[in-house]
């Protein structure tokens, strides 16, 4: 098990273990964290996924993948340089103690 | 395993008139359907049509046998899977962001709403659902595709030709008539706006697939158009009229709704009551089990997302209207790489535009005879008819 940290928009911290290769996005939704809708099941098609990674753990969690600028710019929160969508983050293990940080609405 | 059991008795007309006792006993005793008169697989379970959509590489959208192409007179990118699908849908989708709609589009929708609203007559009952519903939605993506002054008869006119000639699936030749024509129509309409967009880039979707920087070929640029045009009024309009009707027979949940200001939780429970789309196809590429049921490759799958939205093992009481669910999580926008494109739109126009302001402006509005709305539809649903007495 991987565990994650949410914190939402209002400094609610919710942390939750997540399956080992799962994503961040699923895990949220597994564990019923709000502030991650992820209407599209991780297909990148919807932008209601993102997340602010933690400063701390941006080195690990590596660059977008593919497709993903195009599509953050389709979220509803301002994109930083922190933002990701969620569900292309792979919960590896050395992700353990994961932080992110969710906008205030994903719609 | 074997095969799903099948379902001889369930027709088209019963299906399209009221399909929820339908689907709710499917739910209880037959999960996994064939229905002859249909000819497709139902799946009537949540996990199991968001299981479907989500994996696009066992169940594929690429279906040859459909009437969409000769409809569209293209094969569309509702019809593709893969990267050839994700090109043709992201040249468009940054005209139907938040931040564009909100930034360029917002002030205008709210000028085309208060135009509608303004010409309703107060104290009379009107059909708002002819008078307001259908034309604003018509108007509304008029300016988001950049169509220049196509009117609102007009672009509901090819909206309902263009789904008319991809529902036929009898294919008589005379919908295809109609919609050739229809699509000669749109053609030219298109052509006629080409130098305006080049000259004078916008936020329209036909000025950012036409000045991208790879763009996508022209005869695709307007395959996205007619899609948008079949699949950008109806649901809008449904979804709004579905809104109105839900609130107006639920008093107590509307003074709530107006005492929060909660318009954007009425608009995800309204369109998880009754979807707009009820019902979408997929092929099956490869021999699975749904459900511990054999589905054999070549098999055609129909996710009932009206069905999985009232799924008993997702929602309480998923039969009634209820605004104030702690949770709402329903397919009403579908799952994976097909997720409604005009997600954002429809949530922004219809959510936080057009329903609100037309509680404001009527705050006393009620609606004489509910018996009197009739609802229609099996793939595509909502009422038909509108009475409202404005107050």
């Amino acid at each position: 098990m991987v565990k994650v940290t949410y914190i939402a928009a209002d400094g609610t911290t919710t942390t939750v273990e997540g399956e080992a290769f799962s994503n961040v996005m699923q895990t949220a939704l597994d564990n019923d964290v709000a502030g991650i809708v992820g209407e599209c099941g991780g297909s990148m098609m919807c932008a209601t996924c993102h997340c602010y990674v933690d400063e701390a753990w941006q080195g690990k969690t590596g660059a977008r993948n593919d497709g993903e600028d195009d599509m953050l710019d389709c979220a509803a929160g301002e994109v930083k340089p922190n933002s990701r969508l969620s569900c292309q983050i792979t919960l590896t293990p050395d992700l353990d103690g994961l932080v992110v940080h969710l906008p205030e609405a994903q719609y | 395993m074997p095969l799903a059991p099948v379902n001889d008795s369930v027709g088209i007309d019963a299906l399209t008139l009221d399909p929820y006792p339908i689907y709710r006993q499917m739910r209880a005793t037959t999960p996994v359907v064939r229905v002859t008169s249909v000819g497709r697989t139902f799946l009537t379970k949540a996990a199991y049509t968001k299981m479907v959509k989500d994996d696009p590489e066992t169940f594929s959208s690429d279906d040859p046998n459909t009437p969409m192409k000769p409809a569209f007179q293209a094969h569309t990118l509702m019809r593709k899977d893969g990267a050839e699908h994700r090109r043709e849908r992201m040249a468009m989708q940054m005209a139907y962001t938040p931040k564009v709609i909100k930034q360029n589009w917002a002030d205008i929708y709210r000028e085309l709403t208060d135009r509608y609203l303004d010409s309703l007559p107060r104290g009379e009952t009107v059909d708002l659902f002819g008078a307001l519903c259908g034309p604003v939605a018509a108007d509304i993506l008029t300016q988001i595709l950049g169509l220049g002054d196509a009117d609102a008869d007009t672009m509901q006119r090819w909206s309902q030709q263009l789904i008319d000639g991809a529902g036929n699936f009898g294919w008589r030749p005379e919908p295809f008539a109609v919609s050739d024509r229809a699509n000669a129509e749109m053609n030219a309409h298109f052509d006629s706006l080409i130098d305006y967009h080049k000259a004078n880039p916008n936020a329209s979707a036909f000025a950012i697939m036409l000045n991208a920087k790879d763009p996508i070929p022209k005869s695709q640029i307007y395959a996205n158009l007619k899609i948008a045009i079949g699949g950008g009024i109806n649901e809008p309009r449904d979804a709004l009229a579905t809104l109105i009707y839900g609130l107006l027979t639920n008093p107590d949940q509307l003074e709530e709704v107006k005492r929060q200001e909660a318009w954007g939780q009425t608009f995800e429970e309204g369109v998880r009551w009754v979807a707009p789309i009820q019902a979408s196809s997929r092929l099956v590429k490869e021999d699975c089990q749904i459900g511990g049921f054999d589905i054999p490759k070549g098999d055609t799958v129909m996710t009932i997302q009206a069905s999985a939205n009232r799924d008993e093992d997702v929602f309480e009481n998923g039969e009634d209207f209820v605004v104030f669910r702690d949770k709402n999580p329903h397919q009403a926008f579908g799952s994976g790489p097909h997720h409604c494109a005009g997600a954002h739109v429809a949530r922004r126009t219809v959510g936080e535009i057009m329903l609100p302001a037309l509680f404001e402006r009527f705050p006393h509005m009620t609606m004489p005879d509910p018996q009197a709305v009739k609802w229609r539809g099996f793939g595509f649903r909502g009422p038909i008819n509108l009475p409202v007495t404005l107050n």
